[in-house]
């Protein structure tokens, strides 16, 4: 089920938000729980066995691991054990085709593919499972004596399918105690229709554009850079809004997620880019891959190792193939430019640092969007007038217009400038008057609006899914 | 406003249209049709251990939930006015506005369509026309954005290119012009297709090239209904109605058409489908596989096979009185190979009469 469709916002959402309030609170769990197996059951049923076992396993192999807590040995292995079970699941479902076909390409051989059929929110569940055994490992937590309350924390269908990736041990209070208030469900409901409104109005919308640009039989440069911004902002205006939607939902059933975006497009550099984009994902790598390598510590070339491995992962963490290996790496050069070579002079200049970003995060996400590395050079040579084709065409100038206020809007609201515009507001009586008043006729047009397009719609793709 | 009033405004809202539509879409009874699309809607899925189990309820219901929602056609009106409003968008749905007239973006030139239509008709040739007496012809319809498209800058197919790839593609059919007789005003504002009150001159070139000669004295007429045509549930806009009007005469009065799938005879103009769903099935029924028109006053015995679309069925009647009869086949509901079992050719005179939409999409040509 996806946040972003009727069944969900009319059917599941407010029988799940009745249940929860009205049961008293040492059944909370459990209702988050059985509403988060429907949710995750209603399109993938025979996959809830991938994730019944990966919690079981996590429950068994955390306490196991705290019971050893005294004898290393074990505690080592349990961790193993349960490292080498959530991997191996999601190497099983994600990878196997991917290492079996580059094992026929090096030897030659022609091992048959397994096709199988990739569990939604594998990853983001895997990496949670992990975490949550090496932080009880390394003592930073308890283990959860409840099997329903880490399997809620896990299973939890607000930040199941999409993350943000919720660590143990940012809410493991909340699992036991947590405060509902008006508050907090009125922030939770206003992130919600943002998060909503982003997916719904402009991610979906745009996706149409790239649509159209893939279905082209009339290339233009022009129309490879339309699409090269249009997927760029989609793909964030798609995960953060879902991203949004997932924290929001937290937060009316008391849980502070951590946010996992912020404003990653007015970053300075490549490396401000990833401290901004997709925050909860940079981060578990640094804790629990970078960091465990030696990090910053060591030799030159040992730190540079260390940025390939976790950049490389990064890439394939996000799916398996080549092109998105390559845009982990391509992540990973620029960053040790930035690091060695070039970081200290490109930050003292003013509107180059932030062009070099955009366009190359621009360029990224082409990589990223690719079907094949061929595909994906293709592209890119094609922007900058590699491909032998005219600069526009009667479509491209067509689709420009089209989607110009799309455009515009969406740049705009990739940036702090909305929000500023509020804050200032907000520091007059009159701007407070003002924007409390149309705040709430402001969000019920947002999902009045996002519904309309739903009813309406075809176009409602997920793209985070196939992680 | 106070926060805490603010807030609690704030959940008011948005938890009174979750919780409301919620409830009302759970209990409002299942629309059978959406009118403005002319189409059957879903209902709603039954709830069963079996259906549960095999995923069909949930898929199901997913493709319920938006055909169900309350006030489905206000917030389809409420999309495509921000879209075209707000947004800007030039089209809604693939569907623009331009002078007042609805089309559909078609585009780009679809080459492999035109080969596959090129092949169905190279079939129909080979295997029922190569030894058939009678002449063969093709023609042509531009659809709307041929007249519209430029001026409003929205990507087009070059027609003049099309229609000569199509006639490339049949070099054994002699190729009617008739692009030069039509203007947009010959299209309904809100439908794909022409008017038949605006096509008599069309009806008189194609005579007139095929041999023979209509007149051009009818009496016109008018549904009272007031008529939507398709475009008006894609664009999902409040356009103004419009009226379908018919040409009629002694000659079309006492003409019959044979309808070979319910094996029925009526008159030339289905009064009772004009009052359908779709008033434009007032010429010839609409969407059938095969029509036999005969006219008792014929003063000659000619006879005419048209392969056609729907554009055809309104052009059609407006050729009756030059041939004794006129068979209507659509191979988009009608085999090639079958044809042989249903008609027999004996030397009748064949007009290919195809609009460029269907050319362009030609996968249903069988």
């Amino acid at each position: 089920m996806l946040f972003s469709s009727l069944p969900f916002l009319y059917t599941f959402l407010p029988c799940v938000i009745l249940i929860y309030f009205l049961v008293p609170d040492r059944w909370k769990n459990m209702v988050l729980l059985l509403s988060s197996l429907i949710f995750y059951g209603w399109g993938e049923r025979r996959f809830l066995i991938f994730m019944i076992i990966s919690i079981a396993q996590g429950y068994v192999f955390g306490c196991l691991v705290q019971q050893y807590r005294q004898d290393q040995k074990r505690a080592k292995l349990c961790l193993t054990f349960s490292a080498v079970l959530s991997l191996g699941m999601l190497c099983y479902c994600k990878y196997a085709d991917f290492f079996i076909s580059g094992f026929n390409t090096l030897t030659g051989l022609s091992l048959p593919l397994l096709r199988v059929a990739l569990p939604i929110g594998i990853s983001f569940y895997t990496f949670q499972v992990l975490s949550y055994v090496v932080d009880v490992y390394r003592g930073q937590v308890e283990a959860q004596k409840s099997f329903i309350d880490l399997a809620a924390y896990i299973a939890m269908f607000p930040q199941l399918i999409a993350g943000p990736i919720v660590r143990y041990a940012d809410i493991q209070e909340q699992l036991r105690h947590r405060s509902h208030s008006l508050e907090q469900a009125a922030l939770g409901a206003r992130c919600f229709v943002i998060g909503l409104s982003k997916k719904v109005l402009i991610a979906n919308v745009l996706y149409q554009l790239i649509t159209v640009f893939k279905d082209s039989r009339e290339p233009s440069i022009l129309f490879y850079w339309l699409y090269a911004v249009a997927c760029t902002l989609h793909i964030y205006f798609d995960f953060s809004g879902y991203s949004d939607m997932a924290v929001g939902l937290g937060r009316i059933f008391g849980f502070q997620f951590p946010q996992n975006f912020n404003y990653p497009f007015i970053s300075a550099s490549i490396t401000e880019f990833w401290r901004r984009w997709h925050m909860t994902l940079g981060g578990w790598f640094r804790d629990y891959v970078y960091i465990p390598l030696g990090g910053n510590r060591g030799s030159r070339g040992r730190q540079l190792r260390n940025i390939l491995i976790v950049w490389a992962l990064t890439g394939l963490w996000h799916g398996a193939a080549w092109n998105f290996v390559l845009w982990g790496l391509f992540f990973a050069i620029l960053l040790m430019g930035e690091k060695l070579l070039y970081g200290k002079a490109l930050g003292r200049t003013h509107v180059v640092k932030h062009l070099y970003t955009l366009l190359l995060v621009l360029v990224s996400f082409v990589l990223f969007d690719a079907n094949s590395v061929h595909q994906a050079f293709t592209r890119i040579a094609a922007m900058f007038g590699g491909g032998q084709i005219p600069w526009t065409s009667v479509e491209s100038l067509y689709y420009l217009r089209s989607y110009a206020v799309i455009f515009f809007i969406a740049l705009v609201g990739a940036t702090p400038l909305p929000a500023k515009l509020v804050a200032r507001l907000d520091r007059s009586r009159g701007g407070q008057m003002l924007t409390g008043t149309l705040e709430p006729i402001a969000l019920t047009a947002l999902l009045m609006v996002s519904t309309a397009f739903l009813v309406d719609g075809s176009f409602n793709p997920f793209l985070y899914f196939r992680f | 406003m106070s926060n805490r009033r603010n807030n609690i405004v704030t959940l008011c809202l948005l938890g009174g249209c979750i919780f409301g539509f919620g409830l009302w879409a759970r209990f409002k009874p299942d629309d059978a049709l959406s009118q403005s699309e002319r189409r059957q809607l879903t209902q709603r899925p039954a709830l069963t251990l079996s259906s549960v189990m095999d995923g069909s309820y949930m898929s199901n219901y997913e493709k319920y939930a938006p055909d169900q929602f309350p006030l489905r056609d206000s917030f389809r009106t409420v999309k495509a006015l921000v879209s075209y409003d707000l947004l800007r968008q030039k089209d809604n749905n693939g569907v623009y506005l331009e002078n007042g007239y609805a089309s559909k973006l078609e585009y780009p030139m679809n080459l492999d369509s035109l080969d596959h239509a090129a092949e169905r008709f190279q079939y129909l040739y080979e295997h029922y026309l190569k030894d058939n007496a009678g002449k063969l012809y093709l023609s042509v319809i531009p659809d709307k954005n041929a007249f519209l498209a430029q001026q409003g800058g929205y990507p087009a197919m070059d027609y003049d290119v099309f229609i000569q790839k199509v006639r490339e593609r049949a070099p054994y059919l002699q190729y009617i012009d008739i692009t030069d007789l039509l203007s947009i005003e010959d299209y309904y504002r809100t439908d794909l297709h022409w008017r038949q009150e605006q096509i008599a001159d069309v009806a008189q070139r194609l005579a007139q090239e095929m041999g023979t000669q209509v007149g051009d004295r009818y009496r016109e007429k008018e549904l009272e209904r007031p008529y939507y045509g398709v475009y008006y549930g894609y664009a999902a806009l409040p356009l103004p109605a419009e009226q379908i009007r018919y040409l009629t005469s002694d000659v079309l009065e006492a003409c019959t058409v044979y309808n070979y799938e319910t094996q029925t005879t009526g008159p030339i103009y289905d009064l009772e489908k004009g009052s359908g769903k779709d008033p434009y099935e007032l010429f010839l029924s609409g969407s059938v596989s095969l029509l036999r028109i005969d006219n008792p006053a014929a003063d000659t015995d000619r006879e005419l096979i048209i392969f056609r679309d729907s554009f055809g069925s309104s052009l059609a009647p407006l050729l009756a009185e030059a041939y004794k009869t006129i068979t209507l086949v659509d191979i988009r509901y009608l085999g090639s190979p079958m044809l042989g079992r249903m008609l027999d050719f004996h030397g009748q005179d064949v007009l290919f009469l195809y609009s460029t939409g269907v050319l362009n999409h030609s996968e249903t040509l069988k």
